[in-house]
């Protein structure tokens, strides 16, 4: 049975570590040879300069652990982030002890066990006070980000020791998919399709559109019951198309490994149409694998959007995969508006990454590896 | 002051206090001293004057070239110095070091220099703890501890400073305001942490194992010149170096022991050939004592035919400095003698010696024993002695016809050995006086010279003449010479023995007590010197100091730990017993007052169990409190309202007053996101400042997230606009 060491062991080691600095790895070699003198002599006044290095050592642990206790961390993220978009994070530092101040500290923020420098030092933190540190934040990649908490250095008193304690302030955010400049053609197919749906057309809305008859299958409730009275004939009301321009953007999740780097410039190229098409006003349905967003328009629904295409994953292309996508297509009845799909794989016979496929309206528009 | 210019005062000063330590350690030539110490203060004066001064500090440098060619020239004459100036490696190493120091000195710019800069410093200090064990390195040492560690945090700090941006030392000046300022609370800190340091320096020095390898053991410095410890002493030997006030020893005795407070007799060697003009010890034959436990000699069978055994016992404790004799001094006549020595000698007349002179400070325990005449000898005629015995303690130099006259003049009317030994001794005390102005070297009978003559001289002459006297007399005798201390230290409870008091004294042997000490010089009547009590008594405080310093740093030893770990073992049970005894004298009511309960409530067949279920009551009471505690301290916990949450309650309460000024009042039930929504409708203008400060308090008091001093500031700047809006 392997020797197992005690909890508390194991969690102190887990929230605290000492490395040696460069200075202090010369004191501690200066040491050695003033202890390797006193013995070597005998004289006494050897031993002093040897216990008052000593002491140094000591003094360095015990003052840096009391530089790293009772500190209390609130970190602020915005709610939603951008690959590659510098942000600002802030973080609040209070120190709780009572009396000795906090000096040199060194704040990094641990995700997935790993320390990321921040470059954020508090050089001094007096005893009961706080300080709101605004830092740059940067992700590199989309998803869901967790941060498991602060990790906290310092290297008072002495700079021989950096001693290191790690804080639980737990937080998430959602990284959206890298916003990229489209290209010149790829807007230009877009825009034509846009003017195209500037027309008049039926749709789902309040103002009136047309007035046929009846055919089986209609709902009920479009039924025109005045004139249906007057003509004896049931006639339903079609209704005008609220807005005028709609769009539904479709991304295929299906992709085999080796697609891995196109199908997330895929994600990146939906996010940025869906971004684009979002300022130019307009509505925009989001279907992404067998997820499907209802049409919608403002901040709140891009930001809705957005963490669809920062949380999706890819999903290899076995038959079960498949089928349901295409099941779900169609299922899905053409609500209007133009459709552009978004594919990062285009089918088994597909062997060559890289080749980035954007249909719109089902027609293939040329640019889209360009845009990226 | 900023952290920068903070840190090269301090790392000035930590190179000039290792430098004082090398030069008061006699480690430096006076050129070397002189250079040193100018570019410190040139440094100095560069780094923290204005005007004049600076201006001509500034003036004092090389190009980089030239401060390389004078490393290069500095490495040269290191060697020259060590084979043919110093002639050893450690001097030529020191004056090395110092002549780097310099350069450094001159060369602060990056974060490298400063390094190499302290560990010259390091070296410089450890140069010097091998140079001297004199009390002056304690400051010394407590200036680089403090030096050491405001450096040490200094440097830690713009190091921090320089990492988030500040340039280097070396390149542009750095903003002060960036590197940040000693603020009174780094000042306390830094001393606060050099004062543990201090105090866990001297926990470990104390603690830290003795382990003695001895590869390279040296002693300090030179050993003190003495005169009159030698086997042949010229007559008038001892006075020169009666003027010199070096201490020689420390001699410790419990007071209570001494009969006669005011002085004691060191002895040290005896002589007893005189050729007329020097002292000779033929029976300087050393054999070595046998040593009964480790450390611990004893000396067996004085010579004479009569040893006494019936005098008093002197306990003694004895630091010795280096001496130039292997002489072991003490109070006669050693019995024992105990100490960290690998043999001890001794001649035939009970001189002690080490087989070999200490060149560096020792210490010793001795049990003396003295000498009372006995009332046999009182009365007693002379005894004849074995010409072994007469050959060396009745032998004279020339038959001198006056000195015979004089001996009979004085002792004719004595019958007995000692009766003439006391008629010469008060004959020498009366006549003559003492004086050091007594050069009687190039004399060709100085003894006669002395007697009949000057009639003035020390103590030499004063024994010489004694001794010769009753061997004229045919009462063996001989000259000894040892100290005479009489500087008592009331503050350490010892005497304090310099060269001063080297005296020569007399041993006459008497048939049955055997020899008997006998000090025929009469007192000085010179000037003492017009020097104030008080600075005697400062100056016996700090030779107490430097005892202290000696015997708890520079002697301590693996016996010490020893020892200290025997008394702690031994105090500490005392100590258990002691607490135990008066904790129960303390708590013995209330145990009565306990022991009675079971006697009160339970009938006598039921006593033993009623005790048996009082004290499972009492233990269970203490758990239930110590539960209550725990779960009242998790239900209720502890809300620290800290400085920042009591000012922006402060600051709220000041809210609530101006708008209630304004006719807009808070009742009780009004929640404060309620008061804001009110205030809006009421005093639009204000609605801002009102929400962001209640927004504020709302964060502190009730989400428990502490405020930053910005926002702190933010709302103090939103009540003054609110208190502006209100008055316009």
């Amino acid at each position: 049975m392997p020797l197992q060491m005690p909890v508390f062991v194991r969690r102190w080691f887990l929230h605290r570590s000492t490395r040696v600095t460069s200075e202090g790895l010369q004191f501690l070699v200066f040491t050695l040879a003033i202890g390797i003198a006193a013995i070597n002599t005998g004289n006494n006044l050897f031993y002093l300069l040897l216990a008052m290095m000593l002491s140094l050592i000591l003094i360095s642990g015990i003052v840096a652990e009391y530089c790293l206790r009772r500190l209390d961390f609130h970190r602020h993220l915005p709610d939603l982030i951008v690959v590659n978009q510098p942000v600002t994070a802030t973080l609040v530092v209070k120190n709780r002890k009572s009396r000795l101040p906090s000096f040199s500290l060194a704040i990094f923020d641990v995700s997935d066990g790993r320390n990321l420098a921040r470059g954020v030092t508090i050089h001094e933190l007096p005893a009961g006070a706080s300080r709101l540190v605004p830092y740059p934040f940067l992700a590199t990649r989309r998803g869901k980000l967790r941060l498991d908490g602060v990790r906290v250095a310092t290297e008072f008193p002495f700079g021989l020791f950096m001693k290191k304690a790690f804080y639980h302030v737990e937080g998430s955010v959602i990284v959206c998919p890298e916003i990229i400049p489209l290209d010149e053609s790829l807007l230009q197919g877009l825009m034509s399709t846009g003017q195209e749906q500037n027309l008049h057309r039926r749709g789902h809305g309040s103002d009136l559109y047309n007035l046929r008859l009846y055919h089986a299958g209609d709902d009920s409730r479009s039924i025109h019951w005045p004139t249906t009275a007057r003509t004896s004939q049931l006639t339903v009301r079609e209704t005008e198309a609220e807005e005028q321009r709609r769009a539904t953007i479709r991304l295929s999740t299906i992709a085999p490994v080796s697609h891995d780097i196109v199908f997330e410039q895929a994600v990146s190229l939906a996010a940025s149409l869906v971004q684009h098409l979002a300022r130019q006003g307009y509505l925009i349905q989001l279907i992404v694998g067998s997820d499907c967003s209802t049409f919608g328009q403002g901040d709140a629904h891009l930001h809705e959007l957005l963490r669809m295409l920062a949380l999706c994953q890819r999903s290899d292309p076995s038959g079960e995969f498949m089928a349901r996508e295409r099941l779900d297509r169609d299922r899905r009845e053409d609500e209007g508006g133009t459709e552009i799909v978004v594919q990062s794989w285009c089918g088994p016979e597909d062997h060559q990454p890289g080749r980035l496929t954007l249909l719109v309206d089902g027609q293939p528009v040329d640019g889209a590896i360009h845009a990226l | 002051m900023p952290f920068n210019q903070a840190l090269r005062l301090t790392s000035i000063l930590l190179a000039a206090v290792s430098f004082i330590g090398l030069t008061l350690g006699s480690g430096l030539p006076a050129w070397l001293a002189m250079l040193t110490g100018g570019g410190l203060i040139v440094v100095l004066l560069r780094q923290f004057t204005t005007g004049d001064l600076r201006h001509l500090a500034t003036h004092v440098s090389f190009s980089p070239a030239g401060w390389n060619l004078l490393v290069i020239v500095g490495f040269l004459w290191f060697w020259v110095d060590m084979f043919w100036i110093s002639g050893e490696l450690l001097p030529a190493g020191i004056h090395f070091l110092m002549i780097l120091m310099v350069i450094k000195l001159f060369n602060l710019r990056l974060r490298r220099d400063y390094l190499h800069l302290y560990a010259i410093s390091l070296v410089a200090i450890l140069a010097s703890g091998s140079l001297t064990t004199d009390l002056w390195y304690f400051p010394i040492f407590l200036l680089y501890l403090v030096a050491g560690v405001w450096t040490l945090i200094l440097f830690q700090i713009t190091k921090g400073a320089e990492d988030t941006g500040a340039p280097p030392m070396g390149g542009q000046p750095p903003q002060p305001e960036l590197l940040g300022r000693v603020t009174p609370q780094l000042f306390w800190l830094a001393n606060g942490l050099a004062l543990v340091c201090f105090g866990m320096t001297l926990a470990i020095f104390f603690t830290i194992p003795r382990i003695s390898a001895g590869f390279y053991q040296k002693g300090f410095g030179e050993n003190i010149r003495t005169s009159g410890f030698s086997e042949t002493v010229n007559l008038g030997a001892i006075g020169p170096i009666k003027r010199d006030p070096s201490i020689v020893m420390r001699v410790k005795v419990p007071r209570h022991t001494l009969h006669a407070v005011d002085r004691l007799y060191v002895r040290g060697v005896s002589f007893d050939q005189y050729d007329g003009k020097s002292w000779m010890n033929r029976l300087g034959y050393r054999r070595n004592l046998s040593e009964e436990s480790p450390g611990m000699f004893i000396i067996r069978g004085h010579e004479g035919p009569a040893p006494s055994r019936l005098g008093d016992a002197i306990q003694q404790n004895i630091l010795l400095e280096p001496l130039d004799t292997s002489v072991l001094f003490a109070a006669p006549f050693v019995e024992k003698i105990s100490g960290k020595f690998p043999a001890v000698q001794s001649d035939f007349a009970g001189s002690v010696y080490l087989p070999f002179p200490s060149s560096s400070r020792i210490e010793y325990s001795v049990v003396s024993r003295v000498h009372p005449v006995l009332p046999a000898d009182l009365g007693s005629e002379l005894t004849v002695y074995p010409e072994s015995f007469t050959k060396h303690f009745l032998q004279i130099p020339y038959t001198s016809e006056r000195i015979g006259e004089l001996v009979k003049a004085i002792t004719g009317s004595q019958r007995s050995p000692y009766e003439k030994a006391q008629a010469i001794h008060t004959f020498l005390m009366r006549n003559y006086r003492y004086s050091l102005d007594a050069p009687l070297a190039g004399v060709d009978r100085p003894l006669e010279e002395f007697l009949f003559f000057r009639k003035t001289g020390y103590c030499e002459h004063y024994a010489t003449a004694m001794v010769i006297m009753l061997r004229t007399v045919g009462i063996p005798a001989r000259l000894v010479t040892g100290f005479l201390a009489t500087e008592w230290n009331e503050y350490g409870s010892y005497y304090v023995v310099r060269q001063q008091d080297a005296h020569a004294w007399v041993e006459v042997h008497l048939p049955h007590s055997g020899w008997v000490m006998m000090d025929p010089t009469p007192p000085s009547v010179e000037p003492v010197g017009d020097v104030y009590p008080a600075w005697r008594a400062l100056e016996r405080i700090l030779d107490n100091v430097k005892l202290q310093w000696s015997r708890f740093f520079v002697q301590y030893s693996a016996a010490d730990q020893l020892a200290v770990v025997r008394e702690l073992k031994a105090g500490g049970k005392s100590v258990g017993h002691k607490a135990f005894d008066s904790v129960t004298t303390l708590f013995s009511p209330f145990m009565k007052l306990f022991g009675g309960i079971p006697d009160y409530v339970f009938p006598s067949i039921l006593r033993p169990q009623g005790s048996i279920w009082g004290l499972v009551i009492v233990a269970f009471i203490i758990m239930l409190g110590l539960s209550v505690r725990r779960i009242l301290a998790r239900a209720f916990p502890d809300k620290k309202i800290t400085q920042e949450d009591h000012r922006i309650v402060d600051l709220y309460k000041q809210m609530i007053k101006r708008l209630a000024d304004k006719g807009i009042a808070k009742t009780a039930t009004t929640t404060p996101l309620e008061f804001v929504h009110l205030a809006r409708i009421r005093w639009g203008e204000a609605n801002l400042v009102v929400a962001s400060i209640t927004e504020l308090y709302c964060r502190t008091r009730f989400g428990g997230i502490p405020l930053t001093d910005e926002e702190l500031g933010m709302a103090e700047d939103g009540l003054r606009q609110l208190t502006i809006l209100g008055k316009s």
